[in-house]
């Protein structure tokens, strides 16, 4: 038998243990990579100490986790804002396969919706707890029934005159409906920064766990995003129209076979998207008492990149991938520099697709062929 | 199909590989598993040079899987590939090409928005060499291989049967038919020795399928190609093959030449059913 | 009478069904007239006549727009990070042809001045040189993580790589290089780059536009050369084919890999050759001229003139940039007072130019010069040969 000359020059032993190295990363390499800052960050505090404030004249070093704790904290609470967006994008992309590039100035226009709304209620620095409990609610209501029906006119105008249209089509309607509204918030608050009352002072710690304050703002947040996607969560599993939402993802034509009204549904998710987008903003003005018109932009980078590293199409992994980015963004502002933060998620988001490009919640990919 | 039909090739000789040399593919124990499931388990094909051998089974049975593993779109997960001598279990598609190997699909893929010509043009890529530089400067011998190329693949394209009319047509506008002969042309284009078709008959009527038939022959015989086949028309795999293989739930359950794998017990129970006894 | 209509209808229907492009003459006799009319042009204009400003700009989107042409619209791969090329073409002005790197001095074919001052100081041809080397190898190194992936993960990996980039040019005025030489100045900017210099014609300066307008003409009809050169050859098929199914053209012989990278590496190449110009053109480079919607505006010109067409490229990065830089803020600006509304247009050009994106892509989602073959799919609604393949028909 002659010898068989190998089309690929690399000796078989190596190769294995190339295939086995790739094999060991795709499982463990992201769940490492992920982990890495906190575990890294924990150990430094948790060894080389951190100045915690003074004591008697004296730096006071701390070796402990409570630093980490606080970054958590403020990672958790701003991560479940953007998990709030990020549902929107998921949703949105399970069902249409379309990146709905103005959804983050839907956010953006709930959280000026909101910021009008109060100042419309009254709602003020001097309103008592009922009053304010009372204001926030009815603008929740507002805010999310606002952002709701615009993220439904988004889809009415700019995206189903197009379903037929290549991809990118409806990409750019919705960034020309990204400006739109980007110059309305332009006109509306104007072109800097605008400071918001904080309303419920944000920043006043509630209670203490192991020495880690926990802010109203972060109650305010995780308070206001659980319920939600627990009711997001329980309308897709078990009522009529979730299951059309459900069934249109896997595959709209059989699903308008079986009598499914195809557009409705597609709507009724906009709706739902727009809604969560609402209430991030309201939640968003309260926490940051910050608003801005560029601001929808940001977080919907940020808040798309989440629901690509949780799985796009998949809500638990958009849940999952704000909170991951929220807590990676709060170690980055709080250890790096928050001048660096941005190029550290998306570097993280670019180690996620190298490794996983479904994301971590999300489906295999169909093979060649 | 019936016993005794008038098309059936003569009596065969045993696998051509053992007796005449070595055999131009090699596939040993190719496994293929997605996850939990196993599409194709340990199935091995010697196939001689010049010859046309098939593939047959039921649907599922692993057929397409096993030719996406000879053409590098999948990575077996064990087993080898050994093509004219080399190994390329692990080598990518294109560099299949570029030895030797070319194929057709079960649902035609042609690139849709380009005429039959192109498509044609595009099947000749490996063996062209103008690059990047060559082309923006349109060199004399650039331009000379365009020339040539066309050239080649009007030939090949009214070899394969379609009508002059129809070459700067646009694939998605050419009929069901003219789509697999420009498949087929952008196949040869490349200059194969190994030619794999998967369901070539699909769709066509009998003498549609017996002129196939006759132009498989005469790839083998006219231009040396070797031929492996994907069929589900037994008149077409009885008619051509000299060797036939045949695979079900991912392994091979029989192998042979048309006659004996027709009157296999395991051949027939895998198509029919078990025959009731009584 | 009705033999007549028939003939019509087939040539018709043959006109259709076929690929045909118009003969090579009326091509050349194109392209020969837009050269002479554009040469001529600056003629008609004052020396800083604003439209003339706006045409340079233009004619610098045009290139973008016909390299994001080559990566987004022949090889299919959608690129939201191009921003990186312009900042990397421009930051090659901003290192190679100022006193950034006050520390050096090295000097190659500049005029007598500039040969007297600090930093590193190139001729401008060589700037570009730089400009288009470095932008290949970096549209290799971010499209190589994209490569196995999946369209819409395309996007996000190099928007991902973009803003990366945007990050690095602002914060890189804290990234020490060498004996207190930093890598870019970040939004401050590095200052009074070189203004290019080029033998017999001398220095250009910003108060006569006209040799500047010839100098982005020039790289204009250049890189419309090469695109129109590689269309048609070995490689643009080899692209179009891994756009149209990407399984079936590496069973034909394609290589993946190599075809890709050249794709984003000539793309990018473009983007580096027009981020030179414009950053010797606004006389500074910073950060804040890097950002995403950069990427956005040239994907959204490639659209609206046609995706994969050449021309379409030119004529929607024309059509747009005017638009933007010209029309809301020189013409129409005062349009809303003269209504009697107290603002100016400016205030609105994002809206604008939001609802004008809106209403082209409801009306002609193909583009205003779709590619000959995109038009014939959309309008007649057929599928081409994709991911299914051709639909078995009844026989």
């Amino acid at each position: 038998m002659e010898a068989i000359t190998p089309a690929t020059r690399v000796p078989i032993g190596a190769r294995r243990s190339v295939v086995a190295t790739r094999r060991f990363l795709e499982r463990f390499g992201l769940i490492a990579a992920l982990a890495a800052l906190p575990i890294y960050y924990g150990a430094h505090d948790l060894i080389s100490g951190y100045p915690a404030g003074f004591v008697d004249g004296h730096q006071v070093v701390a070796h402990n986790l409570t630093r980490l704790g606080g970054n958590l904290a403020v990672g958790f609470s701003n991560g479940a804002i953007w998990a709030l967006i990020a549902i929107g994008y998921t949703l949105v992309y399970g069902i249409i396969e379309l990146i709905n590039f103005a959804h983050g100035d839907v956010f953006m226009i709930g959280s000026f919706t909101s910021v009008g709304l109060w100042g419309s209620l009254g709602l003020g620095l001097t309103t008592g707890v009922v009053g304010l409990i009372a204001g926030l609610l009815v603008t929740l209501v507002v805010v999310m029934a606002v952002c709701g029906s615009l993220n439904v006119l988004i889809e009415r105008v700019a995206y189903r005159p197009l379903r037929g249209a290549p991809k990118l089509a409806p990409l750019i309607t919705a960034v020309g409906f990204s400006f739109i509204l980007q110059n309305v918030g332009l006109l509306w608050l104007g072109g800097s920064p605008q400071g918001v009352n904080d309303l419920i002072r944000q920043d006043h710690a509630v209670f203490h766990i192991s020495g880690v304050p926990i802010q109203r703002g972060y109650i305010l947040a995780l308070g206001l995003t659980i319920p939600l996607v627990l009711g997001l969560a329980w309308f897709i599993g078990n009522t009529r129209a979730g299951r059309a939402m459900r069934a249109t993802a896997q595959d709209p034509e059989a699903a308008r076979l079986m009598g499914i009204n195809v557009d409705a549904t597609i709507s009724l998710t906009f709706m739902l998207g727009g809604m969560l987008a609402g209430a991030a903003g309201l939640v968003y003005a309260i926490y940051e008492t910050n608003v801005w018109y560029f601001q929808g932009f940001e977080a919907g980078l940020i808040a798309f990149t989440a629901a690509v590293m949780g799985g796009i199409g998949n809500v638990r992994g958009a849940v999952l991938g704000g909170l991951i980015i929220g807590v990676i963004q709060a170690l980055s502002d709080a250890r790096l520099g928050p001048q660096w933060t941005e190029a550290v998620v998306f570097g993280y988001l670019i180690v996620i697709m190298v490794l996983r490009p479904r994301g971590l919640l999300g489906e295999e990919t169909r093979e060649a062929g | 199909m019936s016993p005794g039909d008038a098309t059936s090739a003569p009596a065969p000789s045993p696998p051509a590989g053992e007796a005449a040399g070595e055999p131009l593919l090699r596939a040993e124990a190719l496994t293929k598993r997605f996850g939990g499931l196993t599409a194709v388990d340990g199935v091995s094909l010697w196939i001689a040079p010049r010859s046309i051998v098939s593939i047959i089974g039921p649907n599922g049975a692993g057929k397409t899987t096993f030719f996406n593993m000879l053409t590098g779109l999948y990575k077996p997960t064990s087993g080898r590939i050994v093509f004219a001598g080399r190994d390329v279990t692990r080598a990518r598609p294109d560099v299949r090409t570029k030895l030797g190997v070319a194929r057709t699909f079960q649902n035609i893929r042609l690139f849709g928005a380009m005429s039959a010509l192109e498509n044609v043009v595009v099947g000749r890529h490996v063996r062209m060499k103008a690059g990047l530089l060559g082309s923006i400067a349109r060199t004399p011998s650039v331009r000379r291989e365009e020339q040539e190329v066309r050239a080649r693949a009007r030939e090949v394209l009214a070899y394969a049967g379609l009508a002059k009319n129809r070459f700067d047509d646009l694939a998605v506008n050419l009929s069901y038919g003219d789509q697999r002969r420009v498949e087929i042309a952008r196949a040869l284009a490349s200059d194969p020795t190994l030619l794999l078709l998967d369901e070539p008959t699909a769709g066509m009527n009998p003498q549609e399928s017996d002129r196939l038939t006759e132009f498989m022959r005469a790839l083998r015989d006219d231009l040396g190609l070797t031929i492996l086949l994907i069929e589900h028309d037994m008149k077409v795999v009885m008619g051509v093959s000299e060797q036939v293989t045949v695979l079900n739930h991912g392994e091979r359950i029989a192998e042979g030449s048309p006659a004996e794998v027709r009157a296999d017990p395991a051949v027939i129970e895998a198509y029919l059913g078990v025959q009731d006894k009584s | 009478m009705s033999e007549l209509r028939a003939q019509i209808e087939e040539w018709r229907a043959a006109g259709r069904r076929q690929v045909r492009r118009l003969p090579s003459w009326s091509n050349r006799a194109a392209v020969g007239i837009l050269i002479v009319l554009g040469a001529l042009l600056p003629f008609a204009f004052a020396e800083t006549s604003g439209f003339l400003n706006a045409t340079i700009i233009s004619l610098a989107y045009v290139v973008m727009a016909l390299g994001l042409n080559i990566v987004v619209g022949f090889a299919g791969l959608l690129d939201l990070g191009y921003v990186a090329f312009y900042a990397i073409g421009a930051y090659c002005v901003g290192w190679f042809g100022s006193d950034f790197f006050y520390k050096a001095h090295l000097h190659v074919g500049v005029s007598h001045f500039a040969g007297t001052l600090p930093g590193i100081h190139f001729n401008f041809i060589l700037i570009l040189v730089c400009a288009v080397a470095i932008t290949s190898v970096m549209g290799c190194l971010i499209g190589l993580p994209t490569l196995r992936l999946r369209g819409d993960y395309i996007a996000i990996v190099t928007l991902a790589f973009g803003e990366i980039i945007g990050v690095v040019a602002v914060n890189g005025q804290g990234i020490n290089l060498v004996d207190g030489m930093t890598l870019t100045a970040g939004n401050l900017g590095i200052p009074a780059v070189d203004l290019p210099y080029f033998p017999i014609v001398g220095t250009f300066n910003l108060l006569d536009l006209r040799p500047w307008y010839w100098l982005i003409f020039v790289i204009m009809l250049v890189v419309l050369f090469v695109n129109l050169r590689v269309r048609d050859s070995r490689l643009g098929r080899a692209w179009v084919a891994l756009r149209e199914d990407e399984v079936a053209a590496v069973s034909m012989g394609i290589p993946l890999v190599r075809t890709k990278l050249l794709a984003y590496a000539t793309g990018a190449s473009f983007g580096g050759m027009s981020g030179a110009f414009l950053g010797a053109y606004f006389t500074t480079v910073n950060a804040g001229q890097f950002a995403f919607s950069f990427s956005i505006f040239v994907l959204a010109m490639i659209i609206v003139g046609g995706l994969g067409s050449i021309w379409g490229a030119v004529f929607g990065a024309l059509l747009l940039s005017y638009i933007n830089y010209y029309l809301i803020p020189d013409v129409l600006n005062g349009l809303p007072g003269d209504f009697g509304l107290n603002f100016s247009l400016t205030q609105l050009s994002f809206g604008i130019f939001g609802f004008l994106l809106v209403i082209v892509m409801v009306l002609r989602p193909q583009g205003l010069f779709p590619e000959r073959r995109r038009a014939l799919e959309l309008t007649e609604a057929i599928a081409p040969g994709g991911e299914e393949g051709a639909p078995v028909p009844p026989t």
